[in-house]
């Protein structure tokens, strides 16, 4: 409701339907993101997902090019985890389509996506804070030796490999990740992504409760993500962050897109506006999809 | 590379249980009357009984690394015994009659897996109703009268279980260690036990990695319910007899055991090594009650405190693992 009634007359194609029934379907399934490079790596379309008698998703459209950095934005409940949840296996989507390298794909568990290279790291903790490093980064894939036990010293080699691959030098692959700062921990993190050849990582707001410092690590990561040609989803609600990084800059509200748009084209303020402006819903954006 | 804080912490924890146990054999040994601790008749008597209440406890410590508990396991005992004897009075083969009582203890702790990760009943409340729902079946099926069978008459079988290793270690003392050994292997060296884990400390992040965390949960409750039955077998093959009351008030000292051993109340965290020397602990203060021919009733209180004394140490040390974060 909200919003649907200002949809100004021009420009009607690019347009997305902030209101609080199902996005325009057929119109947004037809939009292109934008590529800022490469080709499609990860494309997801009119995407719908309830919640008993939630309407989380209400057909969003989201693509991601190979290498790419897109940052998800939106205010708190605008259904950028639930998207994402959706796209690494764990939450099925009830309506929609998912396209992977150019094929369609069915993702029925974290397994289903994890096959095909995509690592996510959530938001609720994505490691256990009493085991060590080691044995998080190969957690579900632990390597074995031939009597069908774990091999200690293959993880140890390998995890500290991985770390020290993204600057990381952490004291001991034995040590607790409970010891570790939460830089640290988003790191050990990606790590595992790298170790396991991800083809794309999803951080779900992987700076959240960090210190100033510990988010300069976290965007070092990213960059040297993008470095290894591997593309990065960036959700955050805090747009500075994601501005230093972001390739392309995707905002939902209320279960819909909002705007999806090169980080060259516009700037922070700008974009905080139409996030203020579309949760107010009193406003369409002005920068609704760079071409 | 520099030693590391937190490990220190978990190989303290056990080094510490073990100074609680040698204080606690020595205590005994001077302050029972006559000194009947160390007296061989009673370390006889400890060490065929112990194994028959340490072996569930080091099942039920698995059980809550993986974050979840089991009350009931003396009601599964109890009828474990019941079908073991009835089995082997229906003139099954023995080994057979064994068999089946196993696969009838991992059958029941599939139900009791299912019922806490598909129901999604707490799985403190859901034991609690199978703890009733067991003793109580046990009672009707006995009408509350005693049963017995004469095993002697397998007189292999009854050394395998019951007897003597080299005339002194009694059988159970082996079977327990075995247990052990296998369980660490499980626990600590395997890829389950990294899940199992995983699934206590964080059952999101283990989930989000593939790991299928109901299964875990599912295959502790079977290690559990096999664990019960085979001790329900030692236990039966020991006294020929079954009472309805065996295993009453080994839930708790269950939990006190693996608490005692250094495993969190919340999953994730605890040893092998830890549950079993806490189930020795246990065994221990258990034996010494009997002998100090203090009420029965006294256990209960020397239980409770132990519990509460373990947890709040868990406390101080999750806070010390917390501290040691920074
Ligand atoms: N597991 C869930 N069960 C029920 N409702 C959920 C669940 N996950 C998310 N939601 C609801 O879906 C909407 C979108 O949530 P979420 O994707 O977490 O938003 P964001 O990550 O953008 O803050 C919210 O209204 C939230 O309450
Ligand atoms: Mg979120």
């Amino acid at each position: 409701m909200e919003g649907s009634a200002q949809v100004p007359a021009n420009d009607e194609e690019e347009l997305f339907d902030t209101g609080s029934l199902p996005c325009v379907s057929e119109r947004a399934a037809a939009e292109e993101a934008a590529p800022t490079n490469g080709q499609v790596l990860l494309k997801m379309v009119n995407i719908h997902k309830w919640f008993g008698r939630v309407h989380a998703l209400r057909g969003v459209n989201f693509t991601v090019h190979r290498g790419e950095v897109v940052g998800l934005c939106g205010d708190n409940g605008a259904g950028k985890s639930t998207l994402i949840k959706v796209a690494s296996g764990y939450h099925t989507a009830d309506e929609g389509q998912i396209f992977f390298e150019g094929r369609e794909v069915k993702l029925r568990s974290p397994k289903d996506a994890r096959a095909l290279g995509i690592e996510t790291v959530y938001q609720e903790q994505a490691l256990c804070p009493h085991l060590s490093i080691a044995r998080n980064i190969f957690m579900g894939r632990e390597p074995t030796t031939l009597l069908g036990l774990i091999d200690q010293r293959t993880m140890n080699k390998e995890s500290m490999e991985a770390l020290a691959s993204m600057g990381l030098r952490l004291r001991s692959p034995h040590a607790l990740v409970s010891a570790l700062s939460g830089g640290q921990r988003q790191g050990v993190a990606i790590a595992r992504a790298i170790h396991f050849k991800a083809k794309l990582v999803i951080l779900d707001e992987p700076t959240i409760a960090l210190s100033v410092k510990e988010v300069r690590e976290v965007l070092d990561f990213v960059r040297h993500l993008r470095d290894q040609g591997v593309a990065v989803v960036f959700i955050t609600h805090t747009l500075h962050h994601v501005f230093s990084v972001a390739d392309r800059i995707v905002v939902l509200a209320h279960g819909c897109n909002l705007v999806d748009v090169r980080t060259k084209d516009t700037d922070v303020d700008e974009l905080s506006d139409i996030i203020a402006r579309g949760t107010l819903g009193d406003a369409v954006p002005t920068t609704q999809h760079a071409r | 590379m520099e030693s590391q804080p937190i490990p220190f912490f978990v190989r303290f924890r056990n080094i510490g249980v073990l100074v609680v146990l040698i204080v606690l054999v020595a205590g005994a040994a001077l302050l029972t009357p006559q000194n009947t601790f160390i007296q061989e008749a009673n370390l006889k008597t400890l060490l065929a009984l112990g194994p028959e209440f340490g072996i569930i406890a080091l099942g039920v410590g698995v059980l809550m690394v993986s974050g979840e508990f089991d009350l009931s396991v003396g009601s599964q005992l109890a009828l474990g015994s019941l079908i073991f004897i009835s089995l082997a009075g229906a003139g099954i083969n023995i080994y057979i009659a064994a068999l089946l009582t196993c696969l009838l203890g991992v059958g029941i702790g599939l139900l009791h897996g299912l019922v806490v990760v598909k129901a999604r009943i707490v799985s403190f409340i859901a034991t609690l109703g199978f703890m009733l729902t067991w003793r109580g079946l046990t009672e009707i099926l006995t009408a509350g009268k005693v049963r017995s069978y004469e095993f002697v008459q397998h007189e292999t079988f009854v050394q395998i279980f019951t007897g003597r290793v080299g005339d002194v270690v009694p059988s159970q003392v082996i079977w327990f260690v075995l247990f052990a050994i296998v369980l660490y292997f499980v626990l600590h060296r395997g890829r389950f036990g990294n899940w199992i884990y995983a699934t206590g400390d964080n059952a999101q992040a283990a989930r989000a990695m593939a790991i299928d965390t109901h299964l875990v949960k599912i295959v502790c409750f079977m290690i559990v319910g096999f664990l019960c039955a085979f001790s329900a077998i030692l236990q039966t093959t020991r006294t020929s007899a079954v009472t309805t009351h065996a295993g009453t008030g080994w839930e708790l000292q269950a939990v006190a055991a693996a608490v005692v051993g250094g495993t969190s109340l919340r999953g994730g965290r605890g040893s092998m090594i830890g549950v079993f020397l806490g189930a020795l602990v246990i065994m221990v203060i258990d034996n010494m009650i009997v002998q100090a021919r203090l009420p029965y009733e006294w256990s209960y209180a020397a239980f409770g405190v132990v519990i509460l004394a373990a947890a709040l140490l868990d406390l101080g040390i999750e806070k010390q693992i917390q501290r040691a974060a920074v």
